[in-house]
């Protein structure tokens, strides 16, 4: 017998919404040529139907019958214990969503955004495959399924992160995102081996029903997990691969690298609930490391000055405090702000792709500057998603991030309560340089006279200019789910958000902290209004403006040393793991190949050459010495029977 | 060993297909023409069939004369491919020293 998560049958629509993103991967990919920018179109109706599908899956999705919950469609069973099939329960229903509405948003940006790159059909091509396989890592309702699409959206990544291979620095930077990706893969294959030894069986439904059978190996198997989560969502030590990751096109950026795949870990977490309510110390563990993410990611924010890894280290953070209150037990809350975050942090990263496509691959803030009046749609949907981000009220991140230092406290957890709140300043402070460097000011790139590498510019080196529609509805939907996507959340208790996941969470019943919610988001705004006026004041006003291009010139000179190495974690793994291992292959390339290996294969030729010298020199060719060999042989057996009275 | 068929005694027999033999067995170690050391194969075959001819009066026992006529169908199988050899082998070398003939040596 075997539990299911969701009421067990036969529910259809899931293969569609599963299968229709790969039916578009395959076709993108197999009629590229033939398909040329109508690859485009096909990509994104495969995801806009998947959409759909999962809006009409809603209802079952949320039904709940004999204690199960949610629409379940069984794939195959191969050995006891080992059933596959597909789950569209609250929690993933919610993840499916992001993944094929933002998705579906992203894809149709990205017509606009790769119309000049001759690769569109294979750029479709692999964001289908990704959305499929991140459809397979949230649809499993077991762990081999969620492992099997783990591992593909890293080699999705991985193509999309390295899509232009012609970048050597974009070939590094996919080779090590997948490396690392591989780190979390390995740990989550542990964690299953445990599970199954113990449990006998992969199905999310069996592990959660019988978590006690884990006993002393519990905190190891969530160790092994989180392993996983933090490669995967980019937690510290192991984030190091998003920064680099923005070698990808920006709507990769956007689509994996900020409101999906990245949040993969939020999700294992979110899903595996059971697990970690069992354990107080991994539940610990992944809080603290969630906080201290978001708090160095919002540091390194501060110190960047490309505009995609400003955002890059924004999501690390954001991702930090998702983690952090998933781990911490406050999972509505931390899942929440996937859900904000996934628009706003899709939103800045599309606007800025429209300021990156309008100035001819610019991506340098540096360089940037006044362009409010060059791009006043990028202008008016970035200041949404830096305010939403920020935690300004009225916008979603006000009402998510909110609920999730809250959480802190009401878990019991005043450091990392601490922590949010430090970061929340922080997040704006970094926020608003990037805001006003990119958009007040006096322009101080070059694109408007010789448009460099005018790839995107179009011919004849054309200035800035406005975006097609193609660009810029997606990203005006973004902005306004940015806006509202948080209001859900109002209510409390009985809010929408809290009615939507009443059956998948455990229920709470926490004692109220001394700090109420309203003091909270009383002191968190105040921290947040400090981080908004300090950057005002270092960058927006006149006299920063009329100075910029020194100040900002004089500010990259004099950063610290730990900003400008980013706390030495690249150092660190570089002395630590990839020195040794190139040491490692230096001793096998050096000794142990040619010596031990090679050297076995050579002493094995010498030794039969040898032996057969020897056995030659018996084969003389001459018949009557044959013949003597053979009567002498015969003489032998007979006197040994006659001696040994072998005959009678 | 009431009965036999024997004229002398089994001894003799024995002893006469001993001295055939070896001297068949002398003849392929110390001649070096070919044809000569198939007729000294001839005389070891021969060796053989007289002790199972002998042995099978003695023993009153068939079996012998099978076993004889089966190694003179053998024997005539050898002698054709031997002399198929020693002709194809003089084709060649032009000489028929089997001494000089080493093909073989490795």
């Amino acid at each position: 017998m075997h539990h299911v998560m969701g009421v067990d049958g036969y529910y259809p629509l899931l293969y569609v919404i599963w299968l229709l993103p790969l039916l578009g991967a395959v076709a993108c990919w197999a009629f590229g040529p033939q398909l040329k920018r109508t690859a485009g179109a096909l990509g994104s109706a495969t995801i806009g139907a998947s959409f759909v599908a999962t809006l009409l899956s809603w209802g079952a999705a949320t039904q709940s019958a004999g204690g199960a919950l949610g629409a379940h469609a069984h794939l195959f069973s191969w050995m006891p214990g080992w059933n596959f099939g597909l789950l569209l329960d609250p929690l993933s229903l919610l993840w499916v969503l992001v993944i094929t509405g933002v998705g579906f948003l992203i894809h149709v940006y990205s017509i606009g955004y790769m119309y000049t790159d001759r690769a569109i059909a294979r750029f479709f091509a692999y964001m289908n495959f990704f959305v499929f396989a991140m459809l397979t890592l949230v649809l499993s309702d077991n762990f081999v399924g969620l492992l099997v699409g783990w591992g593909l959206v890293g080699l999705a990544s991985y193509f999309l992160i390295g899509f232009w291979f012609h970048k050597p620095s974009a070939v590094a930077a996919a080779r090590k995102a997948f490396v690392i990706n591989v780190v979390g893969d390995v740990a989550i294959m542990f964690a299953i081996f445990i599970m199954f030894s113990r449990i006998g069986s992969i199905s999310f439904g069996d592990v959660f029903a019988h978590v006690d059978r884990l006993g002393s190996l519990l905190f190891l198997v969530c160790l092994c997990l989180f392993v996983g989560a933090a490669a995967k969502s980019a937690q510290i030590p192991l984030h190091t691969w998003l920064p680099d990751a923005m070698e990808g096109p920006t709507p990769v950026s956007a689509l994996i690298h900020a409101a999906t795949m990245v949040t993969a870990g939020v999700y294992l977490v979110a899903r595996c609930w059971p697990l970690w309510n069992a354990s107080p110390d991994a539940q610990m563990l992944v809080g603290t490391i969630g906080g201290l993410t978001a708090l160095v990611g919002a540091i390194l924010g501060i110190s960047q000055w490309d505009i995609k890894r400003i955002l890059a280290y924004s999501t690390m953070s954001q991702i930090g405090y998702m983690i952090m209150g998933v781990g911490a037990g406050a999972y509505a809350a931390g899942v929440a702000h996937f859900f904000t975050h996934a628009f706003f942090k899709a939103l800045l990263f599309l606007g800025s792709g429209i300021i990156i496509h309008e100035l001819g691959d610019e991506q340098d803030v540096r360089r940037m500057g006044g362009l409010m009046k060059k791009l006043p749609f990028a202008f008016w949907c970035m200041l949404v998603g830096v305010l939403a981000i920020s935690g300004i009220p009225g916008f979603s991140g006000f009402f998510s991030k909110d609920a999730v230092i809250y959480g802190m406290l009401q878990h019991g957890h005043p450091w990392l309560y601490a922590v949010g709140i430090l970061t929340a300043g922080i997040t704006a402070y970094y926020m608003f340089r990037l805001f006003f460097v990119t958009f007040l000011g006096e322009y101080r790139g070059t694109a408007d006279t010789s448009a460099p590498g005018a790839g995107h510019a179009g011919p004849g080196g054309r200035p800035a200019h406005a975006p097609g529609w193609l660009m810029a509805v997606p990203v005006g939907i973004l902005a306004v789910f940015a806006t509202i996507a948080g209001y859900v959340l109002i209510g409390g208790g009985a809010s929408p958000w809290s009615r939507f996941f009443a059956q998948t969470f455990p229920p709470e019943s926490l004692p109220r902290p001394v700090i109420g919610e309203g003091l909270t988001t009383v002191i968190a705004l105040v921290v947040v209004l400090c981080g908004i006026g300090i950057a005002y004041l270092r960058y927006a006003t006149k006299e920063a403006l009329a100075n910029a291009p020194t100040r900002l010139a004089r500010e990259s000179a004099r950063m610290p040393a730990p900003l400008v190495h980013l706390f030495y974690f690249d150092d660190a793994i570089e002395w630590l793991f990839v020195r040794p291992a190139q040491l490692l292959g230096e001793i096998f390339g050096r000794f142990f190949d040619p010596r031990v290996i090679d050297g076995a294969v050579q002493e094995t030729a010498v030794s039969s050459q040898w032996l057969g010298a020897l056995v030659r020199s018996a084969q003389t060719g001459l018949l009557r010495a044959y013949v003597v060999i053979v009567v002498f042989g015969a003489a032998c057996f007979i006197a040994y029977y006659a001696l040994a009275g072998g005959v009678r | 060993m009431t009965q036999t068929l024997l004229p002398v005694a089994l001894a003799n027999y024995v002893g006469l297909s001993a001295v055939i033999f070896f001297i068949g067995v002398a003849g392929v170690m110390l001649r070096r023409n070919p044809l000569v050391m198939l007729m000294s194969i001839e005389l070891m075959w021969n060796a053989a069939n007289l002790l199972f001819l002998a042995f099978a009066r003695a023993w009153m026992n068939d079996a012998g004369h099978i076993f004889a006529f089966l190694v003179i169908t053998v024997a005539a199988a050898e002698a054709a491919i031997g002399l198929a050899i020693v002709v194809a082998v003089f084709r060649t070398a032009r000489n028929v020293d089997v001494d000089e003939v080493a093909l073989m040596k490795g």
